[in-house]
Formats: C-alpha cells, structure tokens, sequence
C-alpha cells in the first residue's frame, strides 16, 4: 500500500561503533551531525547503544534525539563488508541543538551503496569514444589532461583555459579543495577565465558590501534571538535556512528569546518578542509561518521587481528625517568624506522629503506607509531611547536582483547608517545559500568596476568560440547558468564539432595519439574540450569529452563554515568513496603534477615552479597549506576587522576533531598576549575592514528603468506577466541527489509554477494542470500551482529541477559592476498545456504549500 | 480495549498526548507479540466528511487518527476509498498533529502531511513521511480494524517492541 519502501523497526548501533563528527551537507545553517558505523550483523540493546539513549522508552517530543527512517542506511566498505550507517542531528550543537530539515534529513540516504538508488555514482573516469563512455585508467585521464592542458598553454595561451567550479563549503567541498582548485588554476594555469559554480565570472555576490569594509558574515546566530527586528530580504529562511528559522528566529518571534534579552541588554532596555519585516514579492512561506505565530508582529513588503535599492534608500531616507541614527557613530566609524556622495546621491537630501517619498512609492509599488512602519521597526529608538537592534539578512531576491552592487550597498549602508551592526541582536549580511570553506591564492579581478573589475563573462567567451579546454567542476551550468538554452546551444555544437574531428578515422586510444588529434583539431575547427568533474553525470556531461570521478560527502575529510555563525568545524570521512573516485583536491594534484613534470622535462624552470607546491599527501596537508594565504594573524580583539573571514591560520584538522560540533569561529586570531587561538562571535564591533578602519560610503545610482535584455518584453502584451524564480524546502540546488531519492521526486516531480487565483481564472488553469511558460530566451513545461503566494501580474517557477529549467527563461543581463546576472527577474508568457501527467499527479501532494492554518 | 467507545478513545488520546507534551512519558507497555494487533477503532456507517476519530493504536503511547478525507486517498477504505489513517506523532521531533483540511499540520516547525498521498510531507522539515495505519473494513459490520502500521512511529526504534 506504500508509495515507498516503509520500515518499523531501525538497527541500533552497539556501544563500541565507530563514531564520527560531521555537518549537514546542504545548506547556510550547517547543523551538527553526529555519524555511527557499525558491521550489519552486530546490534546495541535498547538499553546499551551508542547513542547513549534509552531506547525502550517512548521518545519525548522535542527531546532533541532524533532517529528516523531516513537516517540510516547499510553500505559497503571497500574490504566488502557490509555496515549499517546512521546519521543523525547532534543535539549538542548550538547550530541545531538537535533539529533537522528535511533535507539534511535524508543524509543517510544520499550515502553511496552499490545497490540503493545512488548506485549509480561515477566510480571511473569516463572517456568519450565513438559511442559514448568509456572506463579509463586515472593514469590515462591525467596524461590526456595534462598533456592537453600543457600544449594549449603553450601554443595558445593561458586563457584557452577556461574553467567553472564551486568555491564554497559544504556537499563533500570546503577549504581542502578550494584551495587544491586554486593551486591549480589561479597559481598554476593563470587564467583569466575563471568562473564561480552557477554564474558566469569569478566574483563576489556582495563587493557592495565588502567595498564597504563590511564582509557579509558578520553575527551570529544568538543575534537571530536577541533582535528586537529581524528583516528578511528577498531570502526566504523558513524554506532555504530552515534550522536558522526554526531554532533562532522562530523563538524570538514566540517571545522565547526575551530572558536571553534581558542578560545581553543595557540595564532598563526594552526586551519583547521580536518582530520581523520580510521584504519580498512573493508571500513565501517564511511570512505565513510568522504570520501564524503573530500576524501583528510581521510587516511584509512587496516591492516590484528589481526596485529593491530604491526601497532601502527610501527607509534611510525616512530614518534621516526622523534623526533615528546616531552621529557619534557616524563620525567615528564612518568615512565622513563619501558620507557626502551617500547623502546626495541615495538620500537624495536635495530633494524635498514628499516628492522623494512620492518617486520611491512609484517606482517600488510600496506605500509610503508601509515605508515608514519598516523604517520604524528597524530603526526607532525603543522606549526609554534606547538604539533599536535589528538583524537584516538578504539572499538570492538581493544578489541575483538587478544592478546586484548598487542592491547590496544599499542594504549594508541603511543598517550602518542605523548602527545596526556589531551589536548584540544586530548584523547586516548574507543568509547564504550553501556553506562556505573559500581560501584561494588571489584572484585576477580583485573587485567591482570600482576596484580593478569588472571581471570577464566566461559564458559570453565561451559561447563566442572562445577557450580550448573548459573544465566543469562539481556544477551543472545546462541547467544553472542563466539564459541557459542559448549557453547549453553553443557548447553542445563546439563539442560535437571536435567529436566530429576525432571521430574522423577513429579515436586513439593511445592517450598521445589522442592529445595529438584534439590539438589538430582546434586548428580546424573551434572545438571545445569540457571536462566534467563531479560525483555523478550530470546534464552538462552529456558533451564532455572526458568526466572524472569526484569523492562525495563523508567519503574525505573536509572543513567549512557555516553563515550564520562562521563557524569552523570538520566534516569527517565516514565511509570510503564508490570505485575510484577521489578529493578534488587530489584531482588537480595529480595534474598539476604532471605538468610540473612535463615542464621539468622541457627545462621550463619558470612553468614548473608555477605547478609546484602541489605535493600534499593528505587532506590535512592541504588544510594547512592554504593557511598561509591569510597571512600573520595576530590581532586583539579589537583588531579583528583586518583579518580576512575565513581565517583559520594554527587551526588543523586534529584540533577540530577534538572540538567536534563545537567548531570554532573564523576569522580565527592568535591572541598577541595568550598567543591562544581564538574565535570570533560578531564583528565589526570596534572598526571596519577598510584600510583606515572606516565605512566607506557609496552614493547609488538613481532609478533608470530596465536594462535593454528585459524593456523589449514591457508592453508586449504577449509576455504579460513578471517572473521570479525560487528554491523549495525538499530538495537542494539541482536535486542532484534527491532525484534519486524516491519520497522527494514523488513530492516535487516535476517544475513547478505559482499563480495568483486571478490570472489563473483568465487562463482557465487549475492546480494540477501544466503550462508552458515561455518568453524569446527559452521556455519550461510546469505543473501548476494557484495560490495567493504571487502577486496578480507576477508568477514564481521553481528554479533549478531535475526535469527542466526556469534559467533558460532568464536574459543574459549581468550587472556592468560586477558581472552578477539577474536570475530572479524577467518577463514571460503563460498558456495552458492541455497534456497530463497523470502518474505524477496521483502521487504529488496539490495542497497548498504557504498556508499553514489550522480550522 | 476492543469496544471502546468513542468518547473513551479521545479521552485515552488526549491524556496521552498531554503527557508527551509535558515531557513525562512513561515506559512503553510494549506489545509481547512481534505482530500487530487487529483492534476496532470505529464504524464506516457514521463516518462523515472530515470527521475524526481519536484512537491509540498499537499501543497507549501511540495516538493516530481515523478520518474520512471526502475524497481517493492511498491505502483508503470504504466506497470512496477515503477513510484513511495515521499516526499524529510528527516525525519530525515528536510534536502533536492535528487534522485540518486534508491534512495534518505540526506546530512546531509546521510540517504538513496530505493524508490523501500516504502521508508525504508535502511542506515543512519532516524527512520521513508520517507513519500510516493499515485499515480493515468489516463489509458486513461496517467496521474498522487497525491492523498494522507502515512507516516507524516516531520516538520509536521499533513500532511493537520498545527493547
Ligand atoms: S537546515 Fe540546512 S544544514 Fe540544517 S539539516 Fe537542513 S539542510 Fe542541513
Ligand atoms: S515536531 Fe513537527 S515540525 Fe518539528
């Protein structure tokens, strides 16, 4: 009767099981796990167990031990024996303090086993012949790289390299093989075409804070409960940061936090339940959730798409008038100098009060009223005038918005010009996406237009028939890159013409004969070699020539920091990876020092001392080699805003062991009086990360309309409605595993769109039908959904789905300062398919996912 | 507890649920056997759209619902197949579930479950689906049994046997 493979009963681990310490795979939150391993045929007793818990008492609610079905798993090691897995929520993280989501807690499933669903992880590495893949020997994928590499180099330069890969934490990454990535491609190829996971450059999403001297993770997770306002800016925690939702902001809105309050605040101040203003077109489910707790203490704005700058000037504007800011801050901390710029370009104070208000209305589409009440909840001086604490958080609605620089430098300049950083309950940053784990020797473009940038587009290089080699690593840019069908179009054809080209007569064998025909074919034809590096075949592999098997999650030893509080802390290996697959770091190792070799046979002295330092045996190697990147990291504490976010210099793998979940905080300082290592809370308490330690402001661009890739479609009546796209709770980034998990394709089968109730009754569409959503870039089939989480005129499309993206609806506009691209804004036309899927409509749920009302 | 009444049912439910909620609990009285029982826990006949029934099934420290969803639902009984039920321990951390509108809402984290799709976590942070009770119409009688459980019952290491 079961849709999926039930059980009632779990294995339980016996005392002496193999314990280990990790974090969630998924996202910003980064919860605690806890990892245990132990031989199938071998079971604890409900009352002796590893888990140190009385198993035959019924479990209490929110008794923070949680074992579920999901959570365990049996695989095999490489001696061939077979091992029960369970990984659960570690309730002595002060992360999760035992709670989960719903994807990290599927953990245990996305395990590899040679007969479960992940079964079909890459093992080998992959050449492409005649007719498709063939298993090759890492001895022969390393020849063909390195030797490829090495002659397109030499006879066409560095930049006939192009490569796309992640650079953050998390998903079996993080410092270990951001560095071994940056070894390679930044000390070693040197080339300028660099590009970062789902975009097209090497960039920051947030120089308009970081030019600020503000880095974007700068609180903590205890401001979450001490804010008397969280503000929630296009990020949309309840769904994408869950556990940060439920376990910090969620308490402060139930008035939970307010003891914690009192302890942290000045003497007689004010402490209640906290509020939240959420700042997002769409009524997602963080704002019916808050709602539910307490509708009068949530603020919702809707503003129109790409408007947001304007929004957030609007709001210091309105602070400014009501002197709700506090001058000796300003003149201390702040640059008084650009202050000016800031005053008469984003204040606007030339112009009268009224008529700005009046443009900011018309342009955003949020009443002045609506402005004032934010502006009052995030900056008014509480009774008693005391300086109000509020937390702001933006995401992907701020970063992927239109003109990213100008979007984030507002946001960061409303919270400083309000104090409302580097206190207790206060911080402006990024709720982020995935963990991080970045350490890199320094990029070629070190920053916006306005700090040696803008950097280049490499899928605008890319699809002009630029680069030779274009290595993918561990991202899947058919499906992610934006305006993606007219990208996928032109890599799709560059390799199929060099296919074409080696075909001709057959493809060698001989990795030197093989190498031999690809660089003829580059003189006849404008070929592309893609690599792909990742733990399965991805979309994009379809048109590589050769793709190499990468070690996943728990199968090495990883470190990473969470967003919320920068914390530090490993991410052992736990369990062997499938075949022969490796660390990524240990990937470009091998090739970096192969070319070393063949430069050293060449008596190329300079090029092998560009490919040296590449020697690490061990993961822990190269943890500490990266260290060096940060530089001398003495400091007090007063001197914690020099040190870059990441830094961990003196701390190594055996010392996070040993810390376990309780990790420590980067940046990480040696004490100049201890010369103890010690972690850092919250930041930008004492001064900024300029060189002169002050905020530098930055007067914003005024309003000026759409750019050119999104105006043609405004008054075209056949793209009426404005798109935006978004994640869902289930599944995570491509659903590169949850596609194979059965409860969560079941639960999200198919892309899916938004609607409101009125534009779906003009279309005659219905929750459960399908429609095609389509503009001049590309197109999506969708299941429906029709509820009031858009706005009449906007409808949302999930982003990223195994079976089709909304990215190839996006425009190839990227913002001129920084090369980000706005994923979450275009127009597109809307008509009923009238085809069904009945299977998959009789197992998804078409119950409304934002309203959470009980009768 | 075979020809328990109605009433009586939701009273044992309640207690339970209360002394789960404050965090007591109590040993389990796990059932001896390794099977499941077959337990009445009420009557098609006067089952009406969107009525509920309150029940602990296998055991007092587990409490489920036996509703009538109105419409097709997996693993349904009765003419419509719509009679359908489920355990209201959220598998999530173990909070209580209420049935509203074809579903069951946690409010805890707000994780909600479609009763009518096998108890898919349709929303909310929830990675296993709540557990479902395997029904048995007695087409003469018009009677229900609960006669199994699919999926663990949360706090649990095993549905029958806490040891
Ligand atoms: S909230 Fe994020 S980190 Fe925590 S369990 Fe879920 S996906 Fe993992
Ligand atoms: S206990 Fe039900 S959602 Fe957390």
């Amino acid at each position: 009767m079961s849709l999926t493979k039930r059980k009632d009963t779990l294995p339980i681990p016996p005392v002496d099981a193999e314990r280990y310490t990790t974090v969630c795979q998924y996202c910003s939150v980064g919860c605690g796990y806890n990892v245990f391993v132990w031989p199938e045929k071998r079971s604890g007793t409900a009352k002796s167990n590893a888990f140190h818990v009385d198993l035959s008492k019924q479990g209490q609610l929110m008794s923070g031990f949680s074992y579920t079905e999901t959570m365990h798993n049996v695989i095999t090691r490489k001696n061939g024996n077979r091992y029960n897995l369970a990984i659960i929520p570690a309730k002595e993280s002060r992360i999760n303090k035992g709670d989960y989501s719903i994807r990290g807690g599927t953990n245990a499933l996305t395990a590899y086993t040679p007969t479960g669903v992940t079964k079909d992880r890459l093992k080998y590495p992959l050449l492409r012949k005649e007719n498709g893949f063939v298993a090759i020997s890492w001895d022969d994928a390393v020849e063909i790289i390195a030797t490829l590499t090495k002659s397109s180099m030499d006879k066409y330069g560095a930049d006939s390299v192009a490569m796309k890969f992640y650079d953050h934490g998390s998903s079996g990454l993080g410092f270990e093989d951001n560095w071994g990535a940056g070894k390679f491609f930044l000390s070693g190829v040197k080339t300028q075409y660099l590009s970062i996971h789902n975009r097209p450059a090497y960039n920051s999403e947030v120089w308009g804070s970081r030019e600020r001297g503000m880095h974007e993770l700068n609180y903590d997770v205890d401001d979450a409960r001490l804010a008397d306002t969280i503000v929630l800016w296009g990020a949309n925690a309840y769904e994408g940061a869950t556990v940060f939702y439920t376990e910090h902001i969620m308490p402060n809105l139930q008035g939970g936090s307010i003891d914690e309050k009192k302890r942290e605040f000045a003497s007689g101040e004010p402490a209640e339940e906290g509020r939240i203003v959420i700042i997002d077109p769409r009524k997602n489910a963080t704002t019916t959730v808050s709602q539910d707790i307490s509708a009068e203490r949530v603020l919702h704005l809707r503003p129109n798409l790409g408007t947001d700058w304007i929004l957030a000037n609007a709001l210091a504007r309105i602070a400014w008038e009501n002197n709700w800011y506090d001058k000796d801050y300003l003149q201390k901390r702040t640059d008084m100098k650009t202050f000016e710029d800031y005053k008469s370009k984003s204040l606007e104070l030339a112009k009268p009060f009224a008529a700005f208000l009046a443009d900011a209305e018309k342009i955003t589409g949020v009443s002045r009223k609506e402005m004032e009440e934010a502006a009052a909840w995030i900056a008014k001086p509480k009774t008693g005038g005391f300086e109000r604490r509020t937390l702001t958080l933006y995401e992907k609605g701020i970063i992927w918005n239109m003109k990213n620089y100008d979007q984030v430098a507002a946001i960061a300049q409303l919270n400083v010009l309000t104090h409302n950083v580097g206190r207790p309950g206060t911080g402006c940053g990024r709720l982020g996406g995935h963990q991080e784990g970045y350490v890199r020797p320094g990029a070629p473009t070190p920053g916006s237009i306005y700090a040696g940038g803008p950097p280049k587009n490499v899928d605008k290089y890319i699809t002009g028939g630029g680069g030779k080699i274009y290595w993918v690593g561990a991202t899947d840019p058919y499906l992610s890159t934006p305006n993606s069908k007219f990208f996928k179009k032109s890599v799709k054809k560059r390799a199929n013409n060099l296919l074409d080209y080696l075909d001709n007569g057959g493809i060698p064998s001989d990795p030197k004969a093989y190498v031999a025909k690809v660089l003829e074919a580059y003189e006849k034809t404008d070929g592309l070699f893609m690599i792909v590096q990742d733990i399965y075949k991805t979309h994009t592999s379809e048109d590589a020539m050769l793709i190499l098997p990468a070690a996943g999650w728990g199968e090495a030893v990883d470190t990473s920091i969470n967003c919320h509080s920068r914390l530090l802390r490993i991410y052992d290996k736990f369990m062997d990876a499938p075949g022969e697959a490796l660390p990524d770091w240990k990937i470009l190792a091998l090739v970096g020092n192969k070319i070393k070799a063949l430069y050293t046979a060449d008596g190329n002295k300079e090029m092998a001392a560009r490919f040296s330092g590449m020697e690490w045996k061990t993961d822990a190697e190269v943890f500490a080699d990266g260290a060096q990147e940060f530089g001398d990291n003495r400091a007090t504490e007063t001197e914690e805003a020099r040190l870059s976010a990441e830094c961990y210099k003196g701390v190594t793998h055996a010392m996070l062991r040993k810390l376990g979940n309780e990790g420590i905080q980067t940046p990480v300082r040696q004490d100049p009086a201890t010369g103890k290592l010690v972690g850092t809370k919250r930041r930008y308490q004492y001064s900024f990360a300029s060189k002169d330690g002050l905020f530098k402001w930055y007067g914003t661009d005024a309003w000026t309309g759409y750019p050119a890739e999104i105006a043609k479609y405004i008054n075209n009546p056949t793209y009426p409605f404005w798109f935006t796209t978004g994640r869902s709770q289930h599944v995570w980034q491509t659903m590169y595993h949850d596609k194979r998990i059965p409860e969560k394709l079941m639960t999200v089968p198919l892309p899916y769109l938004e609607i409101h109730p009125d534009d779906a009754g003009k279309l005659n569409l219905k929750t459960g039908d399908m429609a095609e959503v389509f503009n001049e870039e590309g197109s999506c089939l969708a299941l429906v959904y029709v509820n009031d989480a858009t706005k009449p005129g906007l409808v949302f499309g999930i982003m990223y789905h195994a079976k089709g993206t909304m990215n190839n609806l996006t425009s190839s506009y990227t913002d001129p300062k920084t090369t980000i691209p706005w994923y979450k804004g275009t127009k597109v036309g809307v008509k009923k398919y009238n085809g069904k899927l009945d299977d998959a409509i009789k197992t998804v749920s078409l119950l409304s996912n934002n309203d959470f009302r009980t009768q | 507890m075979s020809d328990i009444s109605r009433r009586k049912f939701l009273q044992t439910t309640s207690a339970s649920a209360l002394l789960l909620f404050s965090g007591l609990g109590r040993e389990s009285q796990a059932a001896s056997a390794q099977s499941y029982p077959s337990r009445k826990i009420g009557n098609i006949k006067n089952l009406k759209v969107n009525e509920q029934i309150a029940f602990t099934y296998p055991d007092d420290n587990s409490p489920c619902v036996l509703v009538n969803v109105g419409q097709e639902a997996f693993g349904g009984i009765g003419k419509g197949k719509s009679v359908v039920s489920f355990s209201t321990l959220c598998t999530h951390m173990g909070c209580p579930l209420t049935y509203s509108d074809g579903r069951l809402v946690c409010k805890c984290h707000y994780s909600m479950f479609d009763v009518s799709r096998n108890g898919q976590t349709y929303q909310g942070l929830a990675s296993q689906w709540v557990a479902q009770v395997v029904l048995r119409l007695d087409a003469a009688t018009g009677n229900i049994y609960a006669e199994g459980v699919e999926g663990l019952i949360y706090g649990r290491i095993g549905n029958l046997k806490l040891s």
